[in-house]
């Protein structure tokens, strides 16, 4: 893949080691808050692309290429986001971290 | 896991285990918790580590530790879309100062270390809580598990859930940490020698500041190891709300930028990360660094130093576990491991560079945050440059054209944060 380009972030997260765990470790608590919230500064700092705009203001959330970096977590005006590891070693695998 | 154990860590990194194998090395039976597959499967820095803590604690290291490269140049670049100005540091000196490393490899070393000491450490364990019994922490919950121990050393990192679940630290606020986001880019020995102007085994540090994060607080590192640069970018998360474009796409703007792609041409991307890093110093840590039962330390009690152009997390981080494990010996020679005995901890970081380092520079992160520094200086001392090097057959005082480039800043505003930072950082 060459770097002379922007790299989708799809592409720069399949370069990573991972063992996704079928059962998602974050969730949305109420989906009404986001539709409420104005900056939804999750859609732009998380830096994996979890979080993306859904229908009527909503946001949907994948957890499949979440880098566990917490920062959703902190930057939630609403406390909206219920954050947990991966369980049982669950997740990315940091091979060059 | 019904045994009992004399401590237990929880979080097997730089300062978890650090404790775990001094404390394991006295004959304490010692059990390491870790959520990830094995020791440094979680973990994620920039890229340095300052040796001076190493030559202590494992004097054999220069020859067993994964070292990259021994760094022996140091850049600080001021970037704008299309204008840069750089400080480039070389020494022919060989000491080991500082080395850039993996710290995923580093931490695995940690590990065995820890193991070959005696400590039992336990992988693909995330701790729920700790178990807190009339006031005192007893313990740790896994799940529907319990383990009990004297005492427990708190080395979760960054995002410190277990403190915060056992009501003893608050939620993490976007003011006191950064978000860093990183690409490992492989490229071949003789390229990246030959690019960085370095010889076999010699590193480079960089850190670049303006254009990297769209002129927010914070900034960009690239760090050169053996066979792979690692490049980055670090946002304050109290500006996150401020970013014009998403991060993931700022890092992209970053590689793809003159300076930078020129550098890493041909090579191929390994690994693209991210994680949380403490910058407010002392303001980053939790109410208190031990109470009945439990120590923290590393991250999760915000030891990082933050200077802008110097970054230090992983030698705080394991001064502070060694710490705590004489604190740890010092509290079992009395018997209790109540908060009077363990604040012997407390003593023991004021006296040491952990505390005397993250006081000194107390009001750095205050000065750090002023948004001035990435936005107009930035542009300022490049647009001078630009203009003074610019001949045309006008004449060009060094003055005049500091003045005529400096805008909108007012000569008090230059003096007043020229003197912030010199007295701060």
């Amino acid at each position: 893949m060459s770097l002379d380009r922007k790299i989708p972030i799809e592409e720069r997260l399949n370069s990573n080691a991972w063992d996704v765990d079928q059962r998602p470790h974050i969730r949305i608590i109420d989906p009404e808050q986001c539709r409420k919230c104005d900056k939804k500064p999750c859609l732009y700092l998380c830096p994996a692309r979890c979080y993306t705009p859904g229908p009527n203001g909503t946001v949907l959330f994948s957890h499949e290429g979440c880098l566990e970096c917490g920062t959703c977590r902190v930057v939630c005006p609403e406390n909206n986001i219920e954050w947990n590891y991966p369980r049982s070693g669950f997740g990315v695998q940091y091979r060059f971290g | 896991m019904s045994t009992r154990f004399d401590v237990i860590v929880v979080g097997a990194g730089p300062a978890g285990l650090t404790a775990a194998q001094q404390l394991a090395s006295r004959g304490f039976k010692v059990l390491v918790i870790e959520r990830g597959k094995k020791p440094g499967s979680k973990n994620v820095f920039g890229g340095r580590i300052y040796a001076h803590v190493l030559d202590r604690l494992y004097p054999e290291y220069v020859k067993e530790a994964p070292v990259e490269r021994w760094v022996r140049r140091e850049r600080v670049t001021f970037m704008t879309e299309d204008a840069w100005t750089t400080v480039d540091f070389e020494t022919t000196k060989t000491e080991h100062r500082s080395f850039t490393t993996y710290l995923t490899n580093f931490v695995e070393w940690l590990g065995k270390k820890a193991e070959s000491a005696g400590a039992v450490v336990v992988s693909e364990v995330p701790v729920d809580s700790l178990v807190i019994k009339d006031g005192r922490v007893v313990g740790v919950r896994a799940g529907n598990d319990e383990v009990y121990s004297d005492v427990v050393v708190v080395a979760e990192g960054i995002n410190r859930l277990v403190l915060e679940r056992s009501g003893l630290a608050p939620k993490l606020s976007p003011d006191i940490v950064a978000l860093g986001v990183k690409e490992v880019i492989k490229l071949d020995k003789n390229t990246i020698n030959e690019r960085f102007g370095l010889d076999e085994d010699e590193g480079l540090a960089w850190v670049l500041a303006g254009y990297p994060t769209h002129y927010l607080p914070g900034g960009a590192f690239i760090y050169t190891n053996k066979e792979a640069i690692t490049l980055g970018i670090v946002l304050y998360l109290k500006y996150g709300y401020q970013l014009d474009i998403p991060i993931y796409e700022l890092i992209e703007e970053f590689r793809l930028h003159p300076l930078v792609k020129r550098l890493v041409k041909g090579g191929q991307l390994l690994e693209y990360s991210a994680h949380l890093t403490p910058v407010a110093g002392l303001n980053a840590s939790p109410p208190n660094l031990y109470g009945n039962g439990y120590l923290v330390v590393g991250d999760a009690a915000g030891f990082l130093l933050h200077l802008g152009i110097i970054i230090r997390g992983v030698d705080f981080a394991m001064e502070s576990g060694r710490l705590a494990a004489e604190a740890i010996i010092k509290a079992h020679d009395v018997g209790r491991y109540d908060a009077e005995t363990l604040s012997i901890y407390g003593k023991m970081l004021e006296e040491s560079f952990v505390l005397r380092e993250l006081r000194t520079f107390r009001n750095a992160h205050k000065v750090l945050m002023e948004p001035r520094l990435y936005d107009d200086y930035v542009k300022l001392i490049n647009k001078a440059l630009a203009r003074y090097f610019d001949v045309d057959g006008t004449p060009r005082r060094l003055g005049s054209t500091l003045l005529e480039a400096k805008g909108n800043i007012t000569l008090l505003d230059l003096a007043r944060d020229a003197i912030r930072v010199v007295m701060n950082l």
